[in-house]
């Protein structure tokens, strides 16, 4: 059984909200990693099942509402 | 023409004086105090200092922060800061001015570098616990609070530690005035400091020129920064302007969240227990007590005409965020007065929000780390003294100028 979602599942950074408060990449470091300046930088493509606990996990502890999970 | 008194509604008009010291003295109401202007509207005004804003909800602080066009970050004191100064560099500035020199600072505080420091940040933390195990009492602000982000700052500047007492009483003037004095001593008190600081980073700054080092004040000195009329090595003034405002928000700040850590475990032991059975509590524990006690209250300026919070602001009107209520928001946070180490998620405003997002976070939060772990390991038991009870402070930088406590001595 195939489920083709999981192959479009995605963590988006809204690059103009982020503010580097780094709380992502502490929260869920096999997904994101950041940069010299702080802000975060996307591990993987696209997000597995395995993935989303963390993905979400991340995207709810943003300040800036920055980061989202979106399927297309 | 900005808002005047007689044009707010009578139930928003408040006299609410964040400088005010009896808001904290002798015994702190300021989150009592913030939390009646809160229940009062999102947006209260204020008659003192000349009449400004004081926006204390959750939604609209975040909207006012991630705004920088229509509230402009200078000035961001309401009181005049030390005369001839300048702006603070880069939280006084606005986009597109600010983003050259935030750019050129963010890297020097980043996680990575940051982290590397876990190790030499360990070593001041125990060297500073060695000094008063031994007793089974200490004042934690003189030996512990004041000096271990003091420590790790000089560091990182690479200045000497025997200077610190200078640029402690300077910041200290600048952020609270001096006892006793009055309006215009205290304004002429705080140039006075501003110059002695000034003076004091004009020699740092002529050394490092020549003997250049891989520590910060070196690599600002020596990094050309893409500002707006092209890249260029920054000015002497825009160096001292830097470094005085890695003081004021560097030091006083975690000193406080130290400070407000033993004062709300010690008042919460269930939750002491926890922690100190179970370390890996600790980063949300971090969190949570930097949401209980945001110490800033930032200002900003209105460039423009605009609704806030159902209020109308105008043009040049002047507003403070009081993050510390916003933390308390309960839209946002639920049992937001109640301490929950493990609360998740943890959206708390403490650093800010936006571009002026605190640029020394990633230190805060790892110098807080290992301090709760380090105390807890070598003193779990520390109590307040309820004859010497702990001296905190009201300003837009609140904070803890004295805390005894006493615990059982260990080697």
């Amino acid at each position: 059984m195939s489920d083709t979602r999981q192959q479009t599942r995605q963590l988006v950074v809204d690059r103009s909200a982020c503010a580097g408060h780094g709380l992502c990449y502490s929260t869920s470091p096999q997904l994101i990693d950041c940069d010299d300046q702080g802000y975060p930088v996307l591990l993987k493509e696209f997000l597995s099942d395995d993935d989303v606990p963390a993905a979400e996990a991340a995207a709810v502890v943003c300040p800036e509402r920055a980061l989202t999970i979106e399927s297309r | 023409m900005t808002t005047t008194e007689k044009s707010v509604p009578d139930e928003l008009v408040v006299d609410f004086d964040i400088y005010d010291q009896t808001l904290a003295q002798p015994v702190d109401t300021v989150q009592e105090r913030v939390a009646e202007l809160a229940a009062k509207g999102p947006v209260v005004y204020s008659t003192a200092h000349g009449g400004h804003w004081i926006v204390t909800h959750y939604k609209e602080i975040h909207e006012v922060l991630r705004d920088p066009e229509t509230f402009s970050s200078y000035p961001n004191n309401l009181v005049t800061g030390p005369g001839g100064m300048g702006k603070f560099i880069p939280i006084e500035l606005d986009p597109p001015e600010h983003t050259g020199y935030r750019l050129a600072m963010q890297p020097l505080f980043s996680p990575n570098r940051m982290k590397a420091l876990e190790e030499q940040i360990r070593a001041h933390t125990n060297d500073l616990i060695d000094a008063f195990a031994g007793k089974g009492e200490a004042e934690f602000i003189t030996e512990f609070a004041h000096e271990l982000p003091t420590r790790v700052f000089l560091a990182l500047m690479d200045w000497p530690l025997e200077d610190a007492p200078l640029f402690t009483e300077a910041t200290d003037t600048v952020l609270l005035g001096k006892p006793g004095l009055s309006p215009e001593e205290n304004q002429q008190a705080q140039v006075a400091a501003g110059f002695e600081m000034f003076g004091y980073f004009h020699k740092m700054v002529q050394e490092r020129r020549e003997n250049p080092g891989d520590d910060i004040t070196s690599t600002l000195i020596h990094t050309e920064v893409e500002l707006e009329g092209g890249k260029r090595l920054l000015t002497d003034e825009e160096l001292y302007r830097m470094f005085f405002l890695l003081l004021i928000a560097g030091l006083h700040t975690t000193q406080g969240a130290l400070a407000w850590s033993i004062i709300h475990l010690y008042n919460n032991p269930a939750q002491r227990q926890a922690l100190i059975e179970d370390d890996t509590l600790i980063p949300s524990a971090v969190e949570e007590i930097l949401r209980f006690e945001a110490p800033v209250t930032p200002g900003r300026r209105a460039t423009r005409d605009v609704e806030l919070g159902g209020v109308q602001i105008k043009e040049g009107d002047q507003l403070i965020l009081t993050l510390c209520s916003a933390n308390r928001d309960a839209e946002e946070f639920d049992d937001p007065s109640q301490l929950i180490l493990d609360r998740r998620p943890n959206r708390h405003l403490s650093f800010g929000g936006g571009p002026h997002r605190c640029l020394g976070s990633h230190l805060a939060r790892i110098e807080l780390t290992i301090a709760l772990e380090e105390l807890h390991r070598r003193i779990p038991d520390y109590s307040l003294i309820a004859e010497d009870p702990p001296v905190l402070h009201a300003s837009q930088v609140r904070g803890c100028m004295r805390l005894p406590i006493r615990f059982t001595p260990t080697a």
